[in-house]
């Protein structure tokens, strides 16, 4: 009888250990009420989001809306599906039935009832935009057979064939729901208007200077967003944002700081700042263009991948640029990322540097690369983290005997000439919003108009198909393994650099904002709350 | 930024052939601050050329290990984020802004001074014509047109210096022009049209002297605005590119991110540009005095 | 006189066409279009077709003289037509920038005259003298720093020291005339500053060519006050030049402002310049370079007609 408090003292004491080690998201019960002031470091083209994809829309509009499904925004891993606008649903026997119940009682800013109708109207937009509307992400549903709203509370969706990630696909933060009348009456209204269902309403947009949003006291969460209202200044200048957020003018930027920059906050603001960190759904890898010599070898290829040293470039690239993680093809820490211990099984993955680049050097020599061979690297002119990595990259493959130039080119002319093959040697970038494999391999097929490399190869692309359509977790992650050895070692088709790292610094009386590798994610502000 | 200038149609010609090193020893003792402008300039010049002999490191090498360390015995001036010399870079970094620099301002001027006494010369519809001309690319903002071009051409040294030349052409052309069109103005021009001189004598012998004044001004002049340009098309990530050194890429991102923990990243290149920018002017600005014959001290 | 003018201002005509093409060529040029750009962003591939169709809604398909022809029918008719990026009205996208570029200008036109005038003259007076000296150090100073650097520690200076930030959001005069000098005042003073170079340099010379005109040393002669002589005789004279500088100048500070506007945040028509170049926002560009080599030619015509005003040969040439 003695030994029953006991153990319940510690079963409390265990369960406030495992809550203490948990990064904390609310200590206290959250509070209403304040006006969160945040800045983004660009501005939104147009107001719809199945034609945008820069987080410029994002962060200052997501709030006004709602999505069918969304990424849990309490999950570091940005991987679990959650309902938003769909209360639950159920996946039929042979997954090719998704059906959906929607929920009772949400409305449209201006009053009118939202019904799956308004579902199925912007879903059918995505899938099938009408002429003159764009839909950028159309291809993400090739498996969609059909879409439809049989009642007022239920949505189906219907599979061509079997797709694990068609949740999470469904719960793509652009697949904002729109209000089917207005679409019908004009499919262009929502590129330069507002109206749906989200937490906050709009106020006002004032070009090159700010956009403010206020609490919809008829929110169909009750008792969220737990703010007042939100205000978002466009600052592009990234000292200027840090400045403002040092001078406490602001309290949060949702992209992303470079390590000094969060340094310069953590030492001026002490303990009113909480800095979050992530391993960011980002990452640079290097292309090779395979029909340009000597690049079509894959030793030479395999070897400018063993030259880098990676360990000791994530120690000290991560004090200055946005990297920081070693990485194989899925953002490290998430389900069907490669454990460490397995990844430094790959060419260029190993910790011994001096062998490596040994066998860096003679597999060039046995390729017929001469010592001091020149070649020119085209980077992107962006100061993070392309430009430091470019830098890193340079005089990782001097160290091996070759004469690297580099050439920047100015961001906006620089998917056309990757488009055009206009390289030898080009840094690329795989950037999701989700971590899916669905959603950030397929430019590696054959097929892709993103394959700049223009590398082919049947058996990867054999590969890509099985694991998208294999239903059992465990048997997706062994072919997305084979997938990994053959794309980065066996073939060294191209080199993935290091992961980038999101480092979020924000004013300490932020809360209920939980950071994910993606910066496309979580920007509801739902469950955002000020503790002064 | 207009190069503005008094109305300068009736500048002399240049000195008298005094013997250079007398015209020297006038000029430091008459004019300090020119000559303190000229002296820095002077050894810009040996610093650059002497450069692979003078910089303790090489600039492009990285040193994880040794990043970010203050000015030390090893260090004079510290090291950037890479770990390589602030100093060796600063030194190599001299020879962009020189090369850039000289490159463009000599460019720009000369072709200006060839459009200008073209003008001047054969007036007319000639005049007319490339006056509008330089009008046009006059209105351009100076960075503008330099970043248009930029973009256009890319950014490898040698584009770098045709886009920085292509504003100052109008510039000087029209200084030179107003300069050129007083001596054509001139009687001995028509008498020695009249005595059948070819015009490429006249333009040699009898207005190309008149104009060299101007021109050496409008030079002076554009040195330290090319300087100041490339400086901030390298800052807006479109000029010299890394691992490159040069002053303006010296003050991009990192040295601005490290200002306060490492201060050493951004003060040296700016004092560096800030001397040579002065420095140019300084002598610039004196030469006007001496070349001006209405500015001369009574 | 109004037959100069009336010359002076046809004249601006085929420059202000000039401009027009040469912006217009120019800028399709530069590789890479705004299509393109907007969607292969961060993920990358989006089909050929949708691009092709964007640009077919645009106008970007049709031959260039046909878009030209469009676009300067337009202009004709005061409509510049939409960005190409957000697909908004132009003046809608540049009249807050105009705005804040304008009221910069005046006021580093205002900090400059006020210190390029008094020290040009104190220059021009005491020539050759450790005074003359310490003023051409102190304004080419101005105009040897590079602007962001001196930016940059401006605005270091005010958070470490002063732990102050000016205020981030533009706040037309009228609204809050307090948070708008607040915000003001810093990029003002630099560019000021920087500017009274130039205008301090032409009141030193023009002041010592004036200075040195008979009826001055008659004045002295006669025993005037320095003072006297100063401002009624001297000074009159040698505004002429300092003006023309100082209006051009200001003219070129709408546009010119491009790395200042970007180190103290200004959301100004120097950095929406920048920004239409990056996306490659033909309309927005044109309309832009319209608008500041439009001034600048104003501005040239109206110096013009003053010189021609106040010195009367000039109107035969």
């Amino acid at each position: 009888m003695r030994r029953r408090p006991v153990l319940a003292l510690l079963t409390l004491l265990l369960a406030l250990a495992i809550v203490g080690v948990v990064p904390v998201v609310a200590q206290d019960k959250p509070r209403s009420g304040g006006e969160l002031i945040f800045v983004v470091p660009s501005e939104p083209p147009s107001y719809d989001a199945h034609q945008e994809e820069t987080f410029g829309l994002i962060h200052p509009t997501a709030p006004h809306y709602n999505t069918l499904l969304r990424v849990d925004p309490n999950d570091r891993t940005g991987t679990k599906p959650v309902g938003d606008l769909a209360e639950s649903w159920t996946i039929s026997k042979d997954a090719l039935t998704y059906t959906f119940k929607i929920r009772k009682g949400v409305k449209f800013h201006d009053g009118s009832e939202m019904t799956s109708k308004d579902i199925k109207a912007s879903y059918d937009k995505i899938l099938k935009p009408p002429p003159g509307v764009k839909s950028l992400r159309k291809e993400a549903y090739e498996a969609i057979a059909s879409i439809d709203a049989p009642d007022p509370t239920t949505f189906v969706v219907k599979l061509k064939y079997p797709e694990s990630s068609m949740l999470l696909n469904l719960a793509s933060p652009w697949n904002w729901i729109y209000k089917a009348d207005l679409l019908a009456k004009d499919p262009h209204y929502y590129e330069t208007h507002i109206m749906g269902t989200g937490p906050f309403k709009f106020v006002e947009h004032v070009k090159g200077s700010h956009w403010v949003g206020k609490k919809n006291p008829d929110y169909w969460d009750k008792g969220k967003p737990y703010l007042d209202g939100y205000r978002a200044i466009f600052i592009s200048n990234s000292a200027a944002q840090v400045a403002a957020i040092r001078g406490e003018r602001a309290m949060i930027q949702f992209r992303s700081f470079s390590p000094p920059e969060r340094d310069q906050l953590v030492q001026a603001l002490g303990n009113k700042i909480t800095v979050q960190e992530s391993p960011w759904d980002c990452l640079n890898f290097v292309s090779m263009h395979h029909e340009k010599k000597p690049f079509d070898d894959k030793r030479v290829r395999r070897a400018l991948s063993l030259a880098l040293d990676r360990y000791e470039g994530s120690k000290a690239l991560s004090k200055i640029t946005l990297v920081k993680d070693v990485g194989g093809i899925q953002v490290p820490g998430t389900p069907f990322a490669t454990p460490p211990a397995e990844l430094e099984k790959l060419a260029g993955y190993g910790r011994d540097i001096a062998k490596n680049r040994a066998e860096a050097k003679r597999l060039l020599k046995e390729a017929g690369v001469p010592d001091g061979f020149a070649f020119t690297f085209k980077n992107r002119g962006i100061p993070h983290p392309y430009e430091p990595l470019g830098i890193w990259l340079i005089d990782q493959w001097r160290q091996i005997g070759l004469n690297v130039k580099q050439e920047f080119i100015e961001a906006s002319a620089y998917h056309p000439m990757l488009k055009r093959g206009d390289f030898e040697v080009a840094m690329d970038f795989q950037c999701g919003f989700i971590v899916e494999p669905d959603l950030d391999l397929p430019r590696f097929l054959s097929t892709s108009d993103a394959n700049y490399g223009r590398h082919k190869d049947k058996a990867l692309d054999d590969m890509m198909h099985q694991q998208g359509r294999a239903t059992d977790p465990e048997q997706r992650k062994k072919i997305l393994r084979q997938f990994e050895k053959r794309l980065l070692d066996e073939e060294a088709h191209v080199i993935y650099t290091l992961q980038w790292h999101r480092i979020v610094p924000h004013l300490a009386k932020v809360h209920g904002w939980t950071i994910t590798p993606s910066h496309y994610l979580n920007n509801q502000l739902d469950t955002v709350w000020l503790s002064e | 930024m207009a190069i503005s200038s008094p109305p300068i149609d009736q500048v002399g010609a240049l000195p008298a052939q005094d013997g250079w090193l007398a015209i020297t020893h006038q000029f430091c003792r008459r004019r300090p601050l020119g000559a303190i402008g000229a002296a820095v300039i002077v050894v810009m010049f040996v610093v650059a050329v002497a450069a692979p002999l003078i910089a303790p490191y090489d600039p492009v090498v990285n040193d994880f290990g040794g990043m970010l360390a203050a000015p030390s015995r090893a260090h004079w001036l510290g090291t950037d984020a890479f770990g390589r010399d602030v100093l060796s870079r600063l030194i190599f970094g001299s020879r962009t802004a020189l090369l850039v620099g000289f490159g463009s301002s000599v460019l720009g001027a000369t072709l200006g001074a060839v459009l200008g006494v073209a003008s001047a010369y054969f007036g007319g519809r000639v005049d007319l014509y490339l006056q509008r001309l330089m009008d046009i690319f006059l209105s351009f903002p100076l960075i503008i047109l330099a970043l248009a071009l930029v973009a256009i051409l890319g950014n490898s040294i040698p584009n770098l210096i045709v886009a920085i030349m292509i504003p100052m052409v109008p510039r000087a052309a029209l200084v030179i022009r107003a300069s050129a069109l007083a001596i054509r103005e001139m009687p001995y021009v028509d008498a020695a049209r009249a005595a059948g001189f070819r015009h490429g004598r006249i333009i040699l012998r009898h207005m190309l002297p008149n104009v060299m004044a101007p021109y050496l001004i409008m030079l002076t002049a554009f040195l330290g605005q090319a300087v100041l340009l490339e400086s901030s098309l390298s800052f807006l990530g479109l000029g010299v590119q890394e691992p490159m050194a040069a002053w303006g890429l010296m003050l991009r991102g990192a040295a601005v991110e490290f200002a306060e923990t490492a201060p050493w990243m951004a003060v040296f290149p700016g004092l560096a540009i800030s001397l040579s920018v002065f420095a140019f002017n300084l002598f610039g600005d004196s030469l006007r005095d001496a070349l001006d014959p209405r500015l001369r001290t009574q | 006189m109004t037959k100069y003018l009336v010359k002076r201002f046809l004249l601006m005509l085929p420059t202000l066409l000039g401009v027009a093409l040469v912006t217009f060529v120019l800028i399709r040029v530069i590789p890479g279009d705004v299509v393109e750009l907007r969607y292969s962003g961060d993920r990358g591939a989006v089909s050929q077709d949708l691009l092709d169709k964007e640009r077919a809604r645009i106008g970007l398909d049709k031959p260039m003289w046909q878009q030209f022809a469009t676009w300067l029918w337009g202009v004709v008719r005061l409509d510049f037509g939409t960005s190409m990026w957000t697909g908004a009205p132009i003046w809608e996208e540049i009249k807050l920038r105009f705005a804040l570029s304008l009221q910069v200008a005046i006021m580093a036109t205002i900090v400059a005259v006020i210190l390029a005038i008094p020290l040009g003259v104190l220059a021009a007076l005491k020539q050759d003298t450790w005074v003359d000296y310490s003023v051409r150090i102190f304004s080419i100073a101005g105009l040897a720093m590079p602007s962001f650097w001196l930016g940059i520690v401006l605005i270091l200076l005010m958070l470490v020291v002063f732990k102050w930030l000016p205020p981030m959001v533009y706040t037309p005069f009228w609204v809050s005339p307090w948070q708008n000098l607040a915000q003001l005042i810093w990029p003002a003073l630099a560019v000021g500053y920087r500017y009274s170079a130039v205008a301090t340099r032409m009141t030193r010379s023009a002041m010592l060519e004036v200075l040195r005109e008979d009826y001055i040393r008659t004045a002295r002669a006669k025993g005037l006050m320095q003072k006297l002589i100063l401002s009624r005789h001297a000074l009159k004279n040698a505004m002429l030049p300092v003006m023309t500088v100082v209006a051009i100048e200001f003219a070129f500070l709408i546009g010119g402002l491009v790395v200042t506007e970007q180190v103290f945040n200004l959301n100004g028509i120097g950095l929406l310049f920048v920004q239409a170049v990056a996306h490659r926002d033909y309309t927005l560009l044109q309309a832009l370079v319209m608008l500041v080599a439009g001034l600048f030619i104003v501005v040239n015509f109206l110096m013009d007609a003053a010189y021609a005003w106040i010195d009367p040969r000039i109107r035969y040439r």
